[in-house]
């Protein structure tokens, strides 16, 4: 609950009497009051305001140091847009007044001691942004000549210690770097001149960083280039880079570009008379080293257990020129896209206020940064080479934001989120911006775009649109249609369109595009609405009656078991059927059972639910291959049976084919791995379905499908461990309470039976059950990372000797292969955007595939030894890369 | 977080008049639930639309999901009557969607989502008079998504209807039985024929959560009533 309304937020929630009424305003003590006026200090105008709030500082009685440097504190980390301003206030806090003694520290003295306390508290928690915003106000108080510059330098070079720490993670180093370079770019005005030299160390220090950490750049790069290890892109920069560059910018001209990146509101006021004034000299932090938990878990085979989200370097993908945008290697641009960035980060609590100060930010900038608003009363002048646009350079940021690779920092519909928002506010402005935006991103598909990137492109502009009124001018890419059909824009207009149906319905979207989409031989979008197709619908189709007899069953809720003895007399039949009966009779019986029952439950998404719940035993006896009873992990080629049966069934629909597979895992009725298994060989087998049938390879679809699974074995296995965690601090918490009592019992305690408590504490049952269910978790997500990397290798390396193998997946990883794109054609293309989801999949899931590294290694690119094979080169390098072997 | 401004994430002022937990317990509950209520769907939003939607903030990778739908339905007709339930697998995701979905369109609706105590039998149904939601009681506007009229409108227009028709039930075929009544002076034509009004959507509709809550509100105090 926010104190800005309120004050005291839950502590007084707890004394209202009244749940219902979360609305009513409580009681806001004086205190309070000067918070939470301190907070909003400069809402409406920081200079007008500045002599008001510091009177009213002054004059508030009693003195209470602690609430004025919480809320500087609450200030500085929440609203880092005013952070100049708030060094402005201390500044002036720190002067002596008529009525106030002069003798004993100033008000602002005794307030900056005061939040260095809680700067020391974030660091202790490595609470990264909160550290590095309140360096952002050290270093402006350095400038303001409160703090030495001294105690300012060391603090940086704490920061850039970290980088020098043996085995230091990359986001660790990523995040000190940060801090000590955004720290500079700040103070180095008053810094530079005091040691040149410790100026140089940092950045050095920084650069030293950057230049090692080269190799994962080359994975997480938006624009790809499979052929080469280039970490430059035109169309993209890197965080550090960019950090590093405006940084030696600065450096270069003695950070003179500082007083036009940066506000420095303190920059006119005198110095202070240094006689009765002492600067302030921030005690020296050691950043504490990262807590590893050890919770001791490990596979049964011996790995280690443990997920650690490894960082990558940040790219952020640049959409427009530099002069409708920042350019984030110049100081100014890097200063407003870092100030963008902490909004949409800060604010992920309420999407609204987000969107409604990133509309404000110019306010917070030195005049002229951004255009005018159109009609807008205040006019300042252009600043020569800005003057940029205000919504393109937001929904550049949040964009750039939200397509970080492996994964952005918050879900992706948050940032969707905000730019809906964005646009309800200001649609007139914001909504070209989006606009260009769309075209931009869509100019890069086919030049490299990655394709994940190009799959959360496709998911923003669906949900943007769903809430848009479904308004795009789709003409514009008729002339596209005649590009090939797996051309990466094509692929995209399909895919953007699937998901619009989604969110829609089939009618209202293909209203939506012209004639030329519309057409069947467009192959855009589908002729008719996606639904179920039940094989044996149709009197005239074999096995028609036998599905009939079926379904008739499921309708009139029979039993589990008098359907299973039902299947098993119609398998006797087929068999010994006047056709000489039926080769695989096994196949046929589960399809028949598997497409009644998805029939039965075809009516909706809980009607699914019923169906499977109702028909569970039935659904089980037939994974396990009719063996009753059988249990267990059941039998493969059955599962797979299940899965192509109900990938059949929904073959136009593959919305429903996830949805299934996912209800059928979470029953586990079939495993993640047997998804995977059935993603890369069965799926084939479905012509409609798939977009890259013929030789294997991998379409966004099967991603989905593998992730699918992937994330189902990494999530189940997440919530063994966490129940093992609980019981296992409750067994000890038994165990402590029992030792505890039986000390209180009689101090003439047994010490046999001391020793023997002490030495083999006995698990509880419900302990060894979760420690077993781990295990057999653990053992399941290693069978499917293990199966995906397999199917990856026989899809981007086949042998000679593979059935159905892409010809294409060496060509397209060579640079002629690739600067002959315009060329290609449907398997080139698929063989391209397997090799991107491969990728995906080594960086998205690296910290997975880490625990398992060797093992998997082993098992996949074993054969490989000594193999000169391009694609077993580049599968590995990758590998290793992932798994932070390079 | 947040002392800067109020998350969207808490839970509104609703509370259920049917349950029989008292108010701390609630609290309790709605702390960790894993239930949202969904508000404001038109009648002809299926539960795959839904679920597309709302997996944009589940979590599987944490062991979360969509867990299942629950379609409102009115007590009569059995046909959705515009909300729903959707449970996940963790805390964590409902929130989410109070954070990201709630207040965006589905199906070219706003809709608002509610943390929840959790469905217990007998919730999907509507609990207004007519089988419907009460909310569609009393709505004054012409609402296609939600079937046309409010119900007391819709009950009014066809009381009107069977006025209009049994109006005439006497009428007489054959010369003479239509009045000629004059001639020259010509009236304007189509007076009085009832031309189905189009009208924008309310603007409560569209509103901010606020007075959603506030129809939210009331419309369970109408329960209680009946």
């Amino acid at each position: 609950m926010s104190s800005y309304h309120r004050g005291g937020g839950n502590r007084r929630r707890q004394h209202r009497d009244d749940y219902d009424d979360r609305r009513r305003d409580v009681y806001e003590s004086p205190a309070d009051k000067l918070k939470n006026a301190i907070i909003k200090f400069g809402d409406v105008d920081a200079v007008e305001e500045l002599p008001l709030i510091e009177k009213q500082i002054r004059e508030f009685t009693p003195v209470v140091i602690s609430n004025l440097s919480e809320a500087f504190r609450i200030a500085v980390t929440e609203q880092p847009f005013k952070i100049p301003h708030y060094a402005a206030l201390l500044r002036r806090l720190h002067d002596s007044t008529e009525d106030a003694p002069t003798d004993g520290p100033s008000l602002g003295k005794q307030i900056l001691e005061d939040f260095w306390k809680g700067f020391q508290a974030y660091l202790d928690k490595l609470a990264w942004r909160e550290t590095r915003l309140c360096i952002h106000f050290f270093a402006h108080l350095t400038v303001a000549k409160l703090i030495s510059t001294d105690s300012m330098f060391a603090l940086l070079q704490s920061f850039t210690a970290v980088l020098e720490e043996f085995g230091v993670s990359n986001g660790r180093a990523k995040k000190a770097a940060v801090c000590a370079a955004e720290g500079l770019m700040i103070g180095g005005p008053i810094l530079k001149p005091s040691s040149a030299e410790r100026v140089q160390e940092v950045i050095n220090g920084i650069q030293a960083y950057n230049d090692s950490a080269t190799s994962p750049k080359a994975l997480t790069r938006p624009i790809v280039e499979l052929y080469s290890d280039e970490i430059s892109t035109p169309n993209a920069d890197e965080l550090l880079d960019t950090a590093l560059q405006a940084l030696r910018t600065l450096d270069e001209s003695d950070f003179a570009e500082t007083a036009s990146s940066f506000l420095q509101p303190y920059a006119t006021y005198p110095d202070l008379d240094l006689s009765t004034f002492t600067l302030y000299d921030l005690p020296s932090v050691l950043v504490p080293p990262e807590v590893i938990e050890l919770d001791g878990l490990s596979t049964d085979s011996g790995e280690d257990a443990q997920v650690k989200k490894e960082e990558w370097p940040e790219y952020f993908l640049s959409l427009f020129e530099n002069d409708i945008t920042p350019d984030p290697k110049t100081p100014a641009g890097y200063t407003v896209r870092t100030g963008i960035l902490d909004i949409l980060d800060i604010f992920e609590v309420n999407r609204k206020e987000c969107a409604r100060l990133l509309i404000e930010y110019p306010k917070w900038t030195i005049p002229g940064t951004f255009k005018p608003k159109p009609g807008g009363s205040v006019n300042a002048d252009p600043v020569p080479g800005r003057d940029w646009q205000l919504e393109s350079t937001i929904i550049e940021t949040i964009l750039g934001a939200s397509f970080v690779l492996p994964e952005s920092c918050h879900k992706s519909i948050y940032y969707i989120g905000v730019i809906t928002e964005l646009c309800k506010l200001s649609p007139s402005t914001v909504g070209p911006a989006v606009g260009k935006s769309i075209r931009k991103l869509y100019s890069n598909l086919g030049e490299g775009l990655d394709v994940e990137v190009a799959r959360r492109f496709a998911e923003w502009f669906a949900v943007h649109m769903s809430n848009f009124g479904f308004q795009w001018v789709w003409k514009e890419w008729i002339p596209d249609l005649a590009l090939d059909i797996q051309h990466p824009k094509r692929a995209f207009m399909r895919r953007a369109l699937e998901f619009e149906i989604r969110l829609s319905y089939h009618d209202r979207i293909l209203k939506t595009l012209p004639a030329e989409m519309q057409a069947p031989e467009g192959h855009t979008i589908g002729e008719q609405a996606p639904g179920p197709d039940f094989e044996y619908d149709d009197p005239a189709k074999p096995y028609h009656d036998a599905a009939q007899s079926v379904l008739n069953l499921f309708r009139g809720r029979a039993e589990a078991k008098d359907v299973i003895s039902h299947l098993e007399t119609l398998k006797v039949t087929l068999e010994t059927s006047d056709d000489g009966g039926i080769v695989n009779a096994d196949a046929l019986i589960r399809n028949i059972a598997i497409q009644s029952l998805l029939h039965i439950g075809s009516r909706s998404f809980s009607h699914l639910l019923n169906a499977i719940e109702r028909y569970l035993a039935l659904l089980r006896s037939i994974a396990s291959g009719g063996a009753s009873g059988a249990g267990g992990t059941g039998n493969a080629e059955a599962k797979a049976d299940i899965l192509t049966a109900s990938a059949a069934f929904w073959k136009h629909n593959r919305h429903m084919v996830a949805i299934v597979f996912d209800k059928l895992m979470q029953y586990q009725i079939v495993d993640p791995t047997d998804v995977v298994g059935w993603t890369f060989i069965n799926r084939a087998e479905i012509r409609e379905l798939s977009e890259s049938t013929g030789p294997l390879s991998l379409s966004a679809f099967e991603w989905d499908l593998l992730k699918g699974a992937l994330d189902k074995a990494n999530g189940r296995v997440m919530i063994a461990r966490r129940k093992v965690a609980t019981l296992r601090k409750e067994d000890d918490d038994n165990r402590a309470r029992a030792k505890a009592s039986g000390g209180a019992d009689g101090n003439a305690m047994d010490v046999d039976a001391d020793v023997k408590a002490d030495d083999a504490p006995v698990d509880s049952p419900a302990l060894t059950t979760a420690l077993k269910a781990f295990a057999s978790l653990t053992r399941e997500q290693k069978g499917a990372l293990s199966r995906t990397l397999d199917g990856f290798v026989s899809c981007l390396a086949p042998g000679a000797t593979d059935s159905n193998p892409n010809p294409h997946s060496r060509v397209v990883i060579s640079e002629e292969g690739w600067n002959d794109r315009a060329s290609w054609e449907k398997d080139q293309w698929n063989a391209w955007e397997t090799w991107g989801w491969y990728r995906q999949f080594c960086r998205s899931y690296a910290p997975y595939l880490r625990n398992y590294s060797t093992t998997l290694f082993t098992v996949s690119f074993a054969k490989f030894e000594g193999s000169t094979d391009p694609a077993a080169e580049l599968l590995k390098k990758t590998w290793n890369v992932a798994t932070g072997q390079e | 977080m947040a002392h800067v401004v109020a998350p969207l994430d808490q839970p509104s002022n609703y509370k259920d008049s049917q349950t029989r937990v008292d108010r701390r317990v609630q609290n309790d509950l709605l702390a960790k639930s894993t239930t949202l209520y969904i508000g404001n769907l038109s009648f002809y939003t299926t539960e795959e639309q839904i679920y597309e939607l709302f997996t944009k903030c589940a979590s599987p990778e944490d062991g979360g999901g969509i867990k299942r739908i629950i379609m409102g339905l009115d007590r009569n007709t059995r046909t959705p009557c515009g909300f729903c339930f959707v449970e996940y697998y963790t805390h964590a995701e409902a929130l989410a969607s109070m954070r990201y979905v709630s207040g965006t369109k589905l199906d070219e609706r706003i809709i608002r989502c509610d943390l929840d105590l959790g469905y217990r039998e007998g919730r999907q149904f509507g609990r207004g008079k007519s089988g419907g939601q009460v909310r569609d009681e009393h709505r004054q506007d012409y609402d296609p998504g939600r079937g046309g009229w409010g119900a007391q409108a819709q009950r009014m227009e066809i009381e009107r209807r069977r006025e209009v028709e049994e109006r005439y039930q006497d009428a007489q075929d054959g010369p003479g039985a239509v009045a000629g009544g004059g001639g020259d002076w010509k009236e304007a034509e189509g007076a009085g024929n009832e031309s189905r009004l189009k009208r924008g959507r309310s603007p409560e509709d569209e509103g901010d959560g606020r007075l959603g809550q506030r129809s939210r509100l009331e419309e369970d105090v109408d329960a209680e009533r009946m």
